[in-house]
Parts: C-alpha cells; structure tokens; sequence
C-alpha cells in the first residue's frame, strides 16, 4: 500500500472558481513519485489551471492540494524551488542565446557555476542543440525552442516537472523526436513528470499513468491500459456472410447485447460487461450465417478519452469540449 | 541579494544585446554619446565641467535613459510570453521587481558616467589648460547620488506602471502621460500662484544655498523613491499577475 510520502502530487477535491466560471471542480488526484503521469483533456478542461494551482501561483477557491508533501497555498515558494516547469509557452528570452537562457534560470536556482556549465552542456547536446548554443533564440525553429524550454525546467534537477503540452505545435517528426527525448530523460533522471496533452499518442507511449479531465472534473484515472481495457470490455467485430435484417433484430433483441452495427457484411457488437460472445456466434451459425473472424476489438487510448468526452453531458471530443469549466482565463 | 543580481544580470543581458545591434538601439545610443559626451563638452569648454548646472542636467538625463526602457520591464515579459515562467521559478516578487530596478538603474547610472567621462576627456583635449580640467569633488559626488535616486525614482514609477499594463505600448503611454503629470505639474502649479508668493518662494530657495538644496533634493528622491518601489512591491502578486 502506497503511503504518503510516496506521491509527489495529492489533490484533495480542489475548486477554482474565476467569477462565474468554475476551472477547477473538487478535482482529486494522486499522482506517485518517478512515473511520468499524462493529463488528458480537450482546450478549456482545466488543465494549465491545475498546473497553475500545484505550482502555488494560484490558490485553490476550495480543498487542498499537497505537492511534493508541501501545502500549496503555504508553501508555494518551496514547491516552486523544488520543481521545474515548462508553461503553455516556451518562455525563452528570444534575444539571448540559448546558453544565456540556461544560465539564467541556473542562476535562478542557485546551480553552482561548474555543474551549471556542465549541464547546459550536457542537456543542449542530448536535444541537438550544442552547436547553436550562442545563437539568439528568437532566430531557432519552434521544435527547437521547446527543447530548449524542456531542458530548461530539468536544468536544476527537480524532484518534479511540469510540462503543458510540450509538443503543442510541433511537426510530427519534431513531436516523435522531443517524446523521445522526454521519454530517456524521464527515464535517466527519475523526475516525476506531470503532462498535459490533448495528443492521445503521446500519452499512450509515455505514460505510466493518465488523467482525463473535463470542464474541470476528473473522469477516469489509471494506467493506458486500464482505461483501453474499460473500453475493449464490450466491443465485438465479426466479419461474416449472410447477414440479413432478421438476425440483426435477433442480436438486439438479446439481452447482453447494447448496441448492434451491420454495415458490408461487418458486425460491431457491444456486448454488456463481462457477457461471452460464444451464445452470438452460435444464434449466428444458427440462422445461416457464415462467419470468417470475429476479434474482440482493441480500443485505443483514443477510444476511451472520446468515451469518455461523450459519457458526459456537452462533451464533444478533443478541442472541442468546454462543459462547465472554461479553462484558464 | 543574489537573486536580485541574477535577475538584473538577465536585464542588462538583454540591454547589452540591444546595444550592441545598431537597429534595435544601439544606434541612437551611439548618437547621443557623441553629442552628450563629445560635441557638448567641446563647445562648452571648461563650463561644461564646472557648472552648476551639472548637478540637475545628468540626472535628468540619466531618468531620461531609465524611462526609455523601463516599461518594457514588466509588460514586455508579459507580452513576449516569458512572464509566467518567471513567476514560476523559485525567484521571489521581491528578487524579480528590484532586480529589474537595478538593471534600469545600472543602465542610467551607467550611461551618465560614461559620457561624463568621455565628456572630460573631450574637453581636456580640445581646450588644453596648464591643469588637468576636473570635476570638483563633492558636486561630482552629489551628481552621482542624485543620479542614482532620479534613475531610482523613475524605474520605481515604470514598474508600477508596467506591472498592471497589458502590453509595452499601454505601459509606454500610462509612463508618458505619468512623467508629464509629475513634471509638469509642480511648474504649473507655481506658476498659478500669486507673483508675489512666486517671488518669495524664488528667494527663499535663493537663501537656502546651494548646499542645503542638494541636500533637499537627496532626501526628496529617496523618500519618493521609497513610496514608489513600497507601492510597486505591494502591487506585485503573483497570482494577479499570471492570470493577467
């Protein structure tokens, strides 16, 4: 059983009201130490509100949130010290170089000199980015900025990391190349990371835990494979000949079966939880139908978030959905 | 302290990048070191040095310098995006706001020095006397303090305004239209009193001596100065200031 100290983030039914508005609604989450922890949502789910809230920038209008085992509204100044961050944008000086930017923010968290320089080197040649290092950044390419505002919130080696959506933005060969990136970092440092996402793919291969959260309400939370696995439950494909209407009305009739779709000669069943699928192919061979595969499907991370999105009122899916939440003004 | 050092040696690296690029400022910068620090002084001669006038004229200059700047030091993190990664670092409100007023007044003090000291050299070259041509000491060191809190003064009121404006324009107009007030407005509200209140306050002052005027001077910054950098301070929060 997991104790206290073993979770660098405890959210405790934490509201954040803006006038009217609710960001944040009793979310509660916890999050263990060393694992990379995916927070899954659509623009407006409450997402850099949360950030915003266990970074102790803002304070929660209700509950209480525990980062790192430090109180937010009281000890924000530590949490802060203790983690690293990367916002909804880079946040780069564009005028100085890339080494000036590091250095700064070394500076910042008191870095001695000597294992400053040897980080900045360290990091910028693990992103690629050594030989530009003396270049104003305002002059690099966007994949490049955000790897150097990665290796930026790491450069002190904080027991915790913020990233809100880092590859927002990126091309899909700069997203392959940073989730590969954050993928060995996570992995060689040991630093919790807590991410923000809408890109599904990228939780689902980075991941060790994932969140869903909307109109600032927390929907389901577990590992990749938890949520797939609520998803797969019920869903059935068979491929067969023969099908006709009146089998089709046979399957809806059936009492383990929710939902029936029959489109060139494909059935997608959804079946209720823990049902068999061997009483519909036997009703199926029954009546004649000839069957060539039938394959229990394998939902997608990306299956169980739209679920999800569509399970409550007014969700719409990725970029879409606002609900009662409006996310960070 | 050294939080404050760090976050005026990010400023001055961003001045030191301006500078040094002829279009972004560098340019009027170099204009203005050759009229203030050479032409002037070689047309003044050695009046240039021993005037009176020295003691208002490089402060003025120097807030001049400050105000050029100094509302970019808030609104420009906000606008180019960079604020909120500041306010999440491990730097406290005080540490980022008077760090920034260092570095502007660094920047002013700085560029009054420098063209004082080239301004002397100008003169002693062009108008070559059998002594070296120099400051007197105590004036010299009365400009230099009065440099400090005139710089002081106007980074505290840019900051103030630069911390609630949206973008840099909002806060260039507000600073604007903040100096003219307070420049101006002692002017016209001598000007609107009597001509005998006029002439008395004139001798008055005249009576003080130029020692006690200076002295005025000095504590009239540091007061101000103080009220506005206290105000600043007590404006400074984080949580307003992320979500602005």
């Amino acid at each position: 059983m997991a104790g206290v100290n073993d979770f660098a983030i405890r959210a405790d039914g934490i509201t954040r009201d803006f006038g009217p508005v609710r960001a944040l609604d009793s979310l509660s989450l916890q999050v263990p130490k060393g694992i990379v922890f995916g927070f899954l949502g659509p623009n407006g789910a409450g997402k850099t509100t949360a950030i915003r809230v266990l970074l102790g920038l803002i304070d929660p209008s209700a509950g209480r949130a525990e980062v790192l085992g430090l109180d937010t509204r009281v000890h924000g100044a530590v949490i802060r010290a203790r983690c690293g961050a990367l916002l909804e944008h880079p946040g780069l000086y564009e005028r100085l170089s890339a080494s000036d930017n590091l250095e700064f923010y070394g500076r910042a968290w008191h870095v001695p000199r000597r294992v400053m320089q040897e980080r900045i080197r360290e990091l910028l040649t693990r992103f690629g980015l050594w030989d530009r290092r003396d270049d104003p950044v305002g002059r690099w390419s966007r994949g490049m900025k955000q790897k150097l505002a990665v290796a930026r919130a790491v450069l002190h080696r904080p027991d915790l990391v913020f990233l809100d959506e880092p590859t927002s933005g990126l091309d899909p060969v700069a997203t392959a190349g940073l989730r590969e990136d954050l993928a060995a970092l996570a992995a060689q440092e040991g630093v919790t990371v807590f991410l923000t996402t809408h890109n599904l793919n990228e939780a689902e291969r980075l991941c060790a835990q994932v969140g869903v959260i909307r109109g600032g309400r927390l929907l389901a939370v577990g590992s990749p494979q938890e949520l797939r696995e609520r998803q797969d439950s019920g869903r059935v494909d068979i491929a067969a000949r023969g099908l006709t209407s009146e089998v089709v009305s046979l399957l809806h009739a059936r009492p383990e079966v929710e939902s029936v779709v029959a489109k060139d000669g494909r059935l997608t069943l959804g079946l209720a939880n823990g049902a068999s699928v061997a009483p519909i192919v036997a009703l199926l061979v029954h009546h004649a139908v000839e069957i060539e595969e039938v394959r229990r499907a394998r939902a997608t991370l990306e299956d169980a978030f739209l679920d999800l999105m569509g399970a409550e009122p007014g969700g719409s899916g990725l970029g879409g959905a606002r609900g009662a939440g409006g996310g960070a003004p | 302290m050294r939080d404050i050092w760090t976050v005026a040696w990010k400023e001055w690296r961003e001045f030191r990048d301006q500078l040094l690029s002829l279009r972004r400022g560098g340019l009027s910068a170099l204009i203005l070191a050759l009229i203030l620090g050479v032409v002037a002084p070689v047309q003044l001669g050695p009046e240039w040095v021993q005037s009176k006038i020295i003691v208002g004229y490089w402060p003025f200059l120097a807030a001049t310098m400050v105000s050029s700047l100094i509302a970019d030091s808030v609104a420009g993190e906000r606008e180019r995006h960079t604020l909120e990664t500041l306010l999440a670092s491990r730097l406290s409100d005080s540490a980022i706001l008077i760090g920034k007023i260092v570095a502007a007044v660094l920047y002013g003090l700085g560029f009054a020095v420098a063209n004082m000291l080239i301004g002397l050299v100008a003169v002693n070259v062009a108008h070559r006397e059998s002594a070296p041509i120099l400051f007197g000491a105590q004036r010299f060191v009365v400009t230099i303090v009065l440099t400090i809190l005139a710089s002081l003064l106007m980074a505290g009121i840019g900051v103030f305004i630069s911390l609630r404006a949206s973008t840099v324009k909002q806060a260039q107009q507000a600073f604007g239209i903040a100096i003219i007030v307070l420049t101006m407005g002692p002017l016209l509200a001598f000007n609107a009193l009597e001509y005998e209140t006029r002439t008395r306050v004139a001798l008055r002052l005249a009576a003080l001596g130029e020692t006690r005027i200076e002295a005025y001077a000095v504590g009239g910054l540091t007061v101000l100065s103080v009220i506005v950098i206290g105000a600043a301070l007590a404006r400074f929060k984080r949580g307003k200031l992320v979500l602005d």
